[in-house]
């Protein structure tokens, strides 16, 4: 990870690096017990060899972009609910379109859902929460009119494909595109007045208000960067699956809001590091994929899924947060 | 009259609390008898408000006991207060705006019928208490959001009755009343009087004083000056009283010479009803202060200048140019550079979690950086001049701004703002709360800004400040600048008579008498 190479900086706080250390410690237990499992049942290492862990990252990567968008959101204290059909709608639109214009198309859907909820939230300070909950069912009325209701019959383009599901010397595609997101989102949050705005708003909106940040602006373009992440993701999820399918966002919300908080980003906001939410997104595809090699049905899937969450939770609850 | 005699209802005994480094009471002894109206008075930060607070349980103190009927008691909570008939009527409202008048005058305690709330009960019993206060137009089936300040004043009273008191205090809950409420108000606090009560009543207002009370308390600095029968002291005498001899601060030498021509200028400038027309100017190195009681429209005034009221009228004009900023982020801009230091620094100032240099640095990012990018080597020199000008005495840059003092959190504040080289400087009573040391510092840094040519607006509710920093000072009442005190002629007595809006003039002469 790049993210990973770049230095503790003078500005980071201890306790942030703590939830990461602790996700980081989880992931390799998962590794092991996950091995362990094989080792047992079928005398094999699946678990570490390259080409399990590499396809992995391209299922992660998905999730990866996702995420990122939403720490944006919410480390300035708000939330994006409406991420799922942001994502869907990005990628049928983007297959509608198809050609030379299909991702442009894709991203310029997100951008466009990502200024509504910010402005909604910046200027007629509606709660995120039900703002983009409610933009989220106006994308999916508005793309269950424009389908009818049934799979579109239009194909992902061969550059949507090759960026989801291609791979350049044995590594996916996918995991470059999550790269390079990692890298722009990681600079911008650690060196940009942008970065430094956002956890200020996040820590105290009035007190960044008076210092005289622009907070609305800041609000607006954390939340235009969201939606078109979201929409990124989409175009490549469609790549992956060659088109574009009903519903096909809702599995990615509340895992992305659990990698960011997994990663140590407070759900208040003001505090995270970038690179918890890479390790945050690994642990949660870790676990899923873990749990259905160890065949574990449907029902204890959720439960143990739910349980690692919110025991994450609880270990880093302690020391959250200073007080005055 | 009720002098000595009686044995006192409530008396309190060596009671002292402070508040981290801040004494707030010392050694108070205070009693009150039944069938009396008692006056406390006393400038803003004098201690009344945590005197009744003690009595009424919402703190405890830290030393002292206080005896009720001549029994020793101890309130560890408002319940326990009210149960034992001491009751407050607070400065702030306590009613719950979305429950119907009837619900909050039972807010505790509603009368109940096979253990559900017995609504007709509770309709009937607030208009019993409403009627007795001459509040019979209110109607107890309304929402309390839905009825005017002075209406919801009067229902906080009818509250307070209806839990049957012996002492009741009443702490500024005539602010927002109507003449004809205060008259019926007066009828209701002398019947009460007469039925035996104990009231103590807490105003601004001279006059009401003069009009309902028989005894009258001064409390200054957290002590008990002196208590006395009205009458016997004129207005001059009592201000005196508030006022004291004691100099807590030493301020850096004014310079006399003749008053600059103006830099900053504010003509008309309205917002709402709270400001009425303000016309101010302040000249290039002067320090300009703005006294008055609290809430006449100082905050508002500073908070308008800085952009961050919407709706406000008027002109403001820096060297000559239109210079009413939209928002704080215009106020700042190189065009005008004007710098607000906020009234509450854990909440306006600073952004408590983060890091000394990231608040330090959070109102100049622009000038220390290059494109989108932050410039850490500009940013990392700046945060070193800023530490070394100010004296903040830190662990590291790196440190949440939340683990430093009081003082030294309001050090960085002030140093964000220098750090934007800011033209005109406005303060909200920067010193609240910090370490005396510490406000010398900021005295001498506030006339070293000046002399290098800053404009500086300083509104503070300590008297001693405002004489001892300011070249001149603006008094406000009611949302206008009622006087304008200048050089020898701002003293304790103008400052006083002029935020109480009465005649400077006879203030200062029956003050005159007492020494001469």
């Amino acid at each position: 990870m790049t993210a990973a190479t770049l230095k503790p900086r003078r500005f980071a706080l201890a306790a942030d690096d703590k939830p990461i250390v602790i996700a980081s410690a989880f992931i390799v237990v998962l590794l092991m017990i996950g091995t362990g499992y094989t080792l047992a049942t079928q005398g094999t290492m699946t678990l570490l060899s390259p080409n399990y862990l590499l396809q992995q990252l391209q299922i992660g990567a998905f999730l990866g972009v996702v995420a990122a968008g939403m720490m944006l959101v919410i480390l300035i204290g708000h939330i994006d609910l409406s991420v799922a059909w942001t994502l869907a709608a990005a990628a049928m639109m983007a297959t509608t379109v198809g050609g030379a214009w299909a991702i442009p198309t894709g991203l310029a859907v997100g951008l466009t859902v990502g200024v509504i909820n910010g402005l909604g939230v910046a200027y007629l300070r509606v709660p995120s929460m039900i703002f983009t909950l409610g933009v989220n069912a106006v994308m999916r009325g508005l793309m269950v009119a424009h389908t009818g209701g049934f799979a579109p019959q239009t194909a992902a383009t061969d550059l949507m494909r090759f960026l989801a599901a291609e791979r350049i010397a044995g590594i996916p595609m996918a995991i470059f595109v999550w790269l390079g997101v990692s890298v722009v989102i990681a600079i911008v949050l650690k060196r940009t007045v942008f970065g430094r705005t956002i956890y200020a708003i996040g820590n105290r909106e009035a007190a960044a208000y008076l210092a005289g940040m622009h907070t609305r602006g800041v609000i607006i373009t954390a939340f235009a960067a969201c939606g078109m992440l979201a929409g990124l993701a989409g175009v490549l999820l469609a790549g992956y699956s060659t088109k574009a399918y009903q519903g096909m966002g809702d599995a990615y919300v509340l895992p992305a809001i659990a990698a960011v908080v997994i990663g140590g980003t407070n759900i208040l906001g003001g505090r995270g590091k970038y690179l918890g939410t890479v390790v945050g997104v690994i642990l949660i595809v870790l676990l899923n994929s873990v749990l259905s090699i160890m065949q574990m049905p449907e029902a204890g899937r959720q439960i143990i899924y739910g349980v690692v969450i919110i025991s994450m939770l609880l270990v880093y609850g302690r020391n959250q947060r200073v007080t005055s | 009259m009720t002098d000595r005699d009686a044995q006192p209802l409530l008396s309190l005994s060596k009671i002292s609390k402070r508040y981290g480094g801040v004494r707030a009471l010392e050694d108070v002894d205070f009693s009150c008898s039944a069938g009396s109206i008692h006056a406390i008075l006393g400038e803003n930060g004098a201690g009344k408000s945590t005197l009744i607070k003690i009595m009424s349980g919402v703190v405890q103190p830290d030393t002292g006991s206080m005896t009720l009927t001549g029994t020793p008691r101890r309130f560890l909570s408002p319940a326990e207060a009210n149960a034992a008939g001491v009751v407050c009527v607070f400065q702030e409202l306590s009613l719950m705006p979305d429950l119907s008048v009837a619900d909050n005058i039972s807010i505790v305690g509603p009368p109940t019928r096979l253990g559900l709330i017995d609504a007709k009960a509770q309709r009937r019993r607030a208009e019993e208490l409403l009627a007795s206060i001459g509040c019979e137009d209110v109607n107890p089936l309304l929402n309390v959001r839905d009825l005017p300040l002075s209406r919801r004043q009067m229902v906080e009273i009818a509250k307070a009755l209806g839990k049957k008191p012996q002492l009741l205090i009443l702490d500024e809950a005539t602010s927002a009343l109507t003449n004809s409420d205060v008259a019926t108000i007066y009828e209701v606090l002398k019947r009460l009087r007469r039925e035996g009560l104990s009231i103590l009543y807490i105003s601004h207002r001279m006059h009401e004083i003069e009009e309902l009370a028989d005894r009258a308390s001064v409390f200054r600095n957290g002590r008990h000056i002196e208590t006395f029968p009205m009458g016997r002291y004129g207005h001059g005498e009592i201000v005196e009283l508030m006022i004291g001899r004691e100099i807590s601060a030493q301020y850096p030498p004014k310079v006399k010479r003749e008053r600059p021509a103006p830099l900053f200028e504010v003509k008309k400038l309205t917002w709402e009803n709270r400001l009425r027309a303000v016309d101010l100017s302040i000249g290039k190195g002067e320090i300009v202060g703005l006294g008055g009681l609290d809430g006449q429209g100082q905050k508002e005034l500073l908070l308008a200048l800085f952009g961050v009221l919407k709706g406000v009228t008027g002109e403001v004009t820096l060297d000559g140019k239109p210079a009413l900023p939209g928002s704080p982020a215009e106020a700042k801009a190189p065009s005008r550079r004007i710098a607000l230091i906020p009234e509450d620094r854990k909440t306006e100032g600073l952004m408590l979690p983060m890091s000394i240099a990231e608040n330090l640095c959070s109102a100049s990012l622009d000038a220390l950086s290059t494109g989108p990018f932050i410039d850490r080597t500009k940013e990392e020199v700046a945060i070193t001049d800023a530490i070394k000008r100010l004296q903040i005495k830190i662990g590291s840059p790196g440190d949440a701004v939340a683990t430093l003092s009081g003082g030294n959190q309001q050090k960085v504040v002030i140093a964000k703002w220098l750090m934007t080289n800011p033209r005109v400087i406005l303060l909200n009573d920067p010193t609240r709360g910090i370490d005396v040391g510490t406000k010398q510092e900021i005295y001498a840094l506030l006339r070293q800004l000046a002399d290098k040519g800053a404009a500086i607006l300083f509104y503070s509710t300590d008297y001693d400040e405002l004489i001892g920093c300011c070249d001149r000072v603006a008094v406000m009442y009611d949302g206008a600048i009622k006087v304008e005190l200048e050089g020898d002629g701002i003293t304790e007595q103008a400052l006083i008579a002029s935020a109480l809006n009465i005649d400077a003039g006879a203030a200062a002469r029956s003050g005159h008498g007492v020494h001469g």
